[in-house]
């Protein structure tokens, strides 16, 4: 193989210096091979919006002439290696730069890897992962997905320890050595070479089947050509009649944009315990992605084709762990809440009371001056 | 086609034309506010600049006169100017605007927008020199600017075609065939600056030619909530760009349709978007936009009387380019002599952008004019007939093999 | 003929008339804006622009500013919007408020249109208002014929092309234009314009002028429906929290918004009718029962101001306290008596 390509799909802003390391790491590397290569990001992406799904991309060649065919695309379609900064994003991303839902691994070529940061299993990575139709290896490194901002880094070396896996599982691409010497020359920091090479050490590959994952259809959307556009940049808005769903009689479900939903940004979600909402309006008035559906009862459920994860509500809500947000890879669907509670109170309760449990940390940036390097103390102790 | 010596001996008839219009002493300016008037614009803007302001002061007086009803807004830019009358166009109204120079620069970003999301301003240039160093006088330079970007553009030579190219101008721009927008170009001084003799049709014979602007649906409003340009990239621009193609390229056969119909009700207006002048037999022809035709139509006529066949084609429209027109018209020709009033700087041959087109629309055909390539008569400098013998003398040159060359081009009327 | 043309003037200056809703659970439940935008999470424009759709209603008619919340916020095929909505240049806000409210009485006056008030209001974010736009803006104030609103969304930097400083970034921030280096710390030396009082003090006959915050969502919503009513040309300026550009945890983003106006970075206040109102914790600052917290508390919680040294902080703090200890209408007109 004369030409690869290294896919990194990450949070915007979060993760975007993140990835340009990587990417950068990897060109930079295999430079101390001999080879030429460039690293950038999808300009479609750009500019990124917080949590929105993002790409930046890493192509090497053996020679600038076979370099030449990717100079001038967006998005390099049979990567060798795609890594994944937050495997929140292995249920699908939908990404600024087309419409619908792309499977994590839609971009990845024949034989290739899916690396992902996680602290989960494997085997559960996979379920939530669509269904490739061609075998592929998963490569996880273990490791909470690294959020920090785009003004304060948080350098936890996530990005040096991913290029420590790729030169694990693609040494055609770059070797150790190569990527521990243009780590050293990048950052001078013995301590980030460590790192990757422990990486490297530590990265378990497994092998996934053609047929392994998640049959979901993702959701798409056809584009239309000229002759059926409307003429003078016209679109129609949505409609102004609220939705007619079985059940919600006299609650009130706005009208969504069919073409773009946004769940697929959302790391965290709101978890609602209806027993102790006092019906306040907060959480549905401060909003800004309008995803609470009013309920026939007035209650108020988050919408989780709409939501975001933002986290707003849970920071407006006046009752005590009435709103939680809880890490977004603890559940499979996305299914009305307050649906689940009117049918079995006792039972959403349980499983209200196991999802907040079972929460593992996750940050979305920056807090307060000082907090990175905290995080970091607190995560080497 | 029109017969080249009906034209040469056509008069002005004391009395006006069909019943019902009114002979009037007005200048182009004036001549197109009648028609914000007759076509009852719903909403102008105006932004003082010489020399189109003539045109803002008729229509001012006017409203203050009770004469004609219309929001008119006098903005702090020109930006603002074409920016406020794009939106009321939106929302359905019949607008008016204009500039000249610099100021439609100012306006430049408006300009493309609202050819973009096909709106059907109707705008008159009063055709200015651009700044540095501020002189007041024609160069065609400001309206050609927006060519490439979807806007109609017709220049006219008289007062009467002032105010006969506008009615038609909202018909054109107006139809949901087109819905883009439409300059009319008046040389600076000549047309805005000078009075002339002309026929301003009653309301009902204008209420019988231009129907109401109707956007339907594509009218912004409560009761049509669309959302209009939203932002789109690469996956679109070219859907987009495409259909504003074939809105430019069916502009072609409305403008025919107005023509024919205006004729028809009006008893004038001519040939769509190229007047023949002295053609028929031609073996040079002269090719030039606006008041040039009067100095060039002099010096025809003289140099017939010496025996010399040579003619004139004044381009009226150069948005949508009239490139089967002029095909049809300078084909048997054996050298065309083109005065460009603008520059275009390091192009082709250095030459002006007429040229430039002119000689691309040119280029399929089997027998080819040579071609001369002209600059006379920027910053208003005045074309005089003799001036256009030497162009024309030139085309003769060029014809029979001569010294003059088809590859530059020559500056008539400059002091070395 | 004169009389009846004031007359006719006159009945065209009705507005609709949109009463405050008095506390949130007054609040109606239809929304005019829902979703498909693309902003960030935690984006308070967009949370500002579904309060300002659900306060004038479905007879409203939206104009947008190039800017986030034309970018981001409205895309193609994945509109938000419920309501008319149409995108304007960058420097046009006010020159769209007012061609569409000129538009739309012109073929009312002229019995073109069913004659009905319908709102117009014009979005733009700090880029497009405080700086490019404000000339427009300016001139659409003196248009008092016209009734329209313009909001401006100042989410203090050119936030959609990637967080560039604007005549609205607040003193030192870093941004992609004024990034602090190894030789200079402070890149953006500006101290952040006083828009709102400028064009209330600039445009007398402008009959309300406003500031307000995302974080006060029904003082916002209320405000924007008494700009609808009142009549004339309007103007309320918003200060919007910006998690990517102001670099925070999104779930902060309700918060940071009370703690400028806690810390009196962001006086909220009403002209109407050339009378001054300041309102919430802005007017407990003023009369001296809430004392302003440290600007420290602002700061520190913010990625844009982490290169900042005590010195800078001190710094942005006397500045501060200048507005509220030595203007000549604290936290509104500057200048103190000579």
């Amino acid at each position: 193989m004369s030409t690869a390509s290294v896919e990194v799909v990450y949070r915007g802003i979060f993760q975007k210096t993140m990835a340009k390391n990587i990417c950068r790491g990897v060109v930079l590397a295999a430079r101390k091979e001999g080879k030429i290569g460039i690293a950038f990001g999808r300009y479609s992406d750009s500019p990124e919006r917080n949590g929105i799904p993002a790409k930046q991309f890493a192509v090497v060649s053996d020679s600038e002439e076979e370099l030449e065919e990717h100079l001038s695309r967006y998005e390099p379609d049979n990567n060798d290696v795609t890594i994944v900064a937050d495997d929140t994003l292995c249920k699908g991303v939908e990404s600024w730069a087309w419409y619908g839902l792309q499977p994590i691994n839609k971009l990845l070529g024949d034989g290739g890897t899916l690396v992902v940061t996680s602290t989960q299993s494997a085997n559960k990575l996979i379920k939530t992962i669509h269904r490739k139709g061609s075998p592929y290896d998963l490569a996880i490194v273990k490791a909470a997905a690294s959020f920090s901002g785009l003004w304060v880094y948080k350098d936890d070396h996530t990005d040096v320890r991913l290029l420590g896996a790729l030169a694990k599982v693609a040494p055609h691409i770059v070797s150790l050595d190569s990527i521990t010497k243009a780590i050293s020359e990048q950052w001078k920091d013995e301590s980030k070479v460590a790192s990757a090479m422990k990486a490297y050490d530590m990265v378990e590959s497994t092998p996934v089947g053609a047929d392994q994952g998640s049959d979901a259809e993702p959701f798409s959307f056809s584009m239309p050509g000229w002759t059926k556009m409307e003429e003078g940049l016209v679109i129609r808005g949505i409609d102004q009649k609220p939705q007619e769903v079985p059940g919600w009689d006299g609650g009130y479900v706005p009208s969504r944009n069919p073409t773009f939903k946004k769940f697929s940004t959302r790391t965290m979600r709101p978890v609602i315990n209806f027993d102790t909402c006092t019906k306040c309006t907060l959480c549905w008035l401060s909003c800004p992605d309008t995803c609470f559906d009013i309920t026939p009862d007035g209650f108020y459920d988050a919408n989780m084709e709409a939501c975001c994860g933002c986290g707003v509500c849970e920071a407006v809500c006046p009752v005590a762990e009435c709103v939680t947000m809880v890490n977004e890879e603890a559940f499979e669907d996305n299914d009305s809440q307050w649906e689940m509670w009117t049918k079995d109170t006792a039972g959403y309760a349980a499983w209200l009371t196991e999802k907040i449990a079972d929460k593992p940390t996750r940050s979305h940036g920056f807090h307060h001056v000082g907090q990175y390097a905290e995080e970091i103390a607190d995560e080497s102790r | 086609m029109s017969p080249a010596k009906a034209t040469a001996v056509k008069r002005v008839e004391a009395t006006g034309g069909p019943s019902g219009e009114t002979e009037e002493l007005i200048s182009g300016s004036e001549a197109i506010a009648h028609v914000c008037r007759l076509a009852d614009v719903d909403v102008i803007t105006a932004y003082p600049i010489r020399p189109y302001d003539t045109v803002m002061q008729c229509v001012s007086q006017m409203i203050s006169n009770g004469d004609f009803d219309c929001e008119f807004i006098v903005a702090e830019s020109e930006h603002s100017q074409f920016e406020i009358v794009k939106h009321a166009s939106a929302v359905g109204a019949r607008v008016f605007c204009g500039s000249s120079g610099v100021g439609w620069f100012y306006a430049f970003e408006a300009l493309a927008v609202t050819a973009g999301l096909r709106l059907p301003m109707v705008a008159m240039v009063g055709n200015r020199a651009l700044d540095d160093p501020g002189a007041f006088g024609v160069e065609h330079n400001d309206a050609l600017a927006v060519r490439d970007l979807g806007w109609m553009l017709a220049w006219v030579s008289t007062a009467q075609e002032a105010l006969d190219t506008a009615l038609i101008a909202y018909r054109v721009a107006e139809d949901p065939r087109v819905f883009l927008p439409c300059a009319i170009s008046c040389d600076g001084a000549f047309l805005t600056h000078s009075q002339a003799i002309v026929n301003v049709p009653s309301q009902e014979m204008v209420d019988g030619f231009l129907p109401p602007y109707d956007r339907a649906e594509k009218q912004l409003h409560p009761d049509n909530p669309i959302t209009i340009a939203p932002q789109a990239n690469e996956d679109w621009l070219m859907e987009m760009r495409r259909q504003n193609d074939m809105a430019a390229r069916r502009a072609r056969d409305v403008i025919i349709e107005a023509y024919e119909d205006f004729g028809a009700k009006f008893g004038r207006g001519g040939e769509p978007f190229i007047e023949r002048y002295m053609m028929e037999d031609a073996e040079v022809a002269l090719v030039g936009m606006g008041t040039l035709a009067m100095p060039v139509k002099v010096a025809v006529r003289k140099m017939r009387e010496q025996g010399k066949k040579v003619g004139f084609t004044r381009v009226r429209w150069f948005r949508p380019f009239p490139t089967q027109e002029l095909q049809d018209a300078l084909g048997g020709t054996k050298a065309v002599a083109v005065i460009d009033r603008d520059y275009s700087f390091g192009s082709t041959f250095y030459s002006g952008t007429l040229t430039n087109e002119l000689r691309s629309a040119l280029y399929p055909l089997e027998s080819r004019p040579k071609i001369v390539s002209t600059i006379a008569g920027l910053g208003g400098r005045e074309v005089t007939a003799d001036n256009v013998i030497e162009i024309a003398g030139m085309a003769f040159d060029v014809a029979e093999g001569g010294d003059v060359s088809e590859e530059d081009t020559y500056w008539i009327g400059v002091r070395e | 003929m004169a009389e009846a043309d004031v007359q006719n003037l006159e009945d065209f200056l009705a507005t609709q008339v949109l009463d405050p809703w008095k506390g949130p659970k007054k609040v109606p439940a239809e929304e005019y804006f829902t979703s498909g935008h693309r902003t960030c999470q935690g984006c308070e424009s967009a949370q500002l622009m579904k309060l300002m759709a659900k306060a004038g209603g479905p007879r409203s008619i939206v104009l947008g500013a190039t800017g986030c919340m034309y970018v981001a916020n409205t895309t193609y095929y994945s509109t938000p919007w419920q309501i008319p909505w149409m995108h304007t240049q960058l420097g046009s806000t006010g020159s769209a408020a007012t061609g569409t409210a000129a538009g739309l009485r012109a073929l009312m006056r002229k019995g073109k249109m069913k004659k009905e008030p319908i709102n117009v209001i014009a979005v733009c974010g700090d880029g497009g208002g405080v700086d490019m736009g404000l000339s427009a803006i300016s001139a659409a104030l003196q248009h008092t014929q016209y009734n329209l609103l313009i909001l401006l969304y100042d989410n203090e930097s050119y936030a959609n092309t990637d967080i560039q400083v604007s005549g609205s970034s607040p003193y030192g921030a870093n941004t992609t234009f004024s990034t602090p280096g190894k030789a200079r710390r402070i890149m953006h030396r500006r101290w952040k314009k006083n828009t709102a009082a400028m064009l209330a003090a600039g445009h007398p006959e402008c009959k309300y002028v406003a500031t307000v915050c995302t974080a006060y969502p029904v003082e916002a919503m209320n405000s924007v429906r008494k700009a609808l009513s009142i009549g004339g040309p309007t103007f309320i300026h918003s200060l919007d929290p910006c998690p990517k550009g102001w670099d925070y945890d999104p779930k902060y983003s309700h918060e940071l918004g009370e703690i400028a106006v806690e810390t009196g970075i962001w006086p909220l206040y009403e002209v109407e009718d050339g009378k001054l109102k300041m309102y919430g914790r802005s007017k407990r600052i003023v009369s001296g029962q809430f004392k302003r917290r440290p600007v420290r508390e602002y700061l520190e919680r913010q990625g844009r101001f982490a290169h900042f040294t005590d010195e800078d902080i001190e710094f942005f703090q006397a500045k501060t306290d200048e507005m509220w200890e030595k203007w000549l209408l604290p936290g509104v007109i500057p200048f103190a008596e000579a």
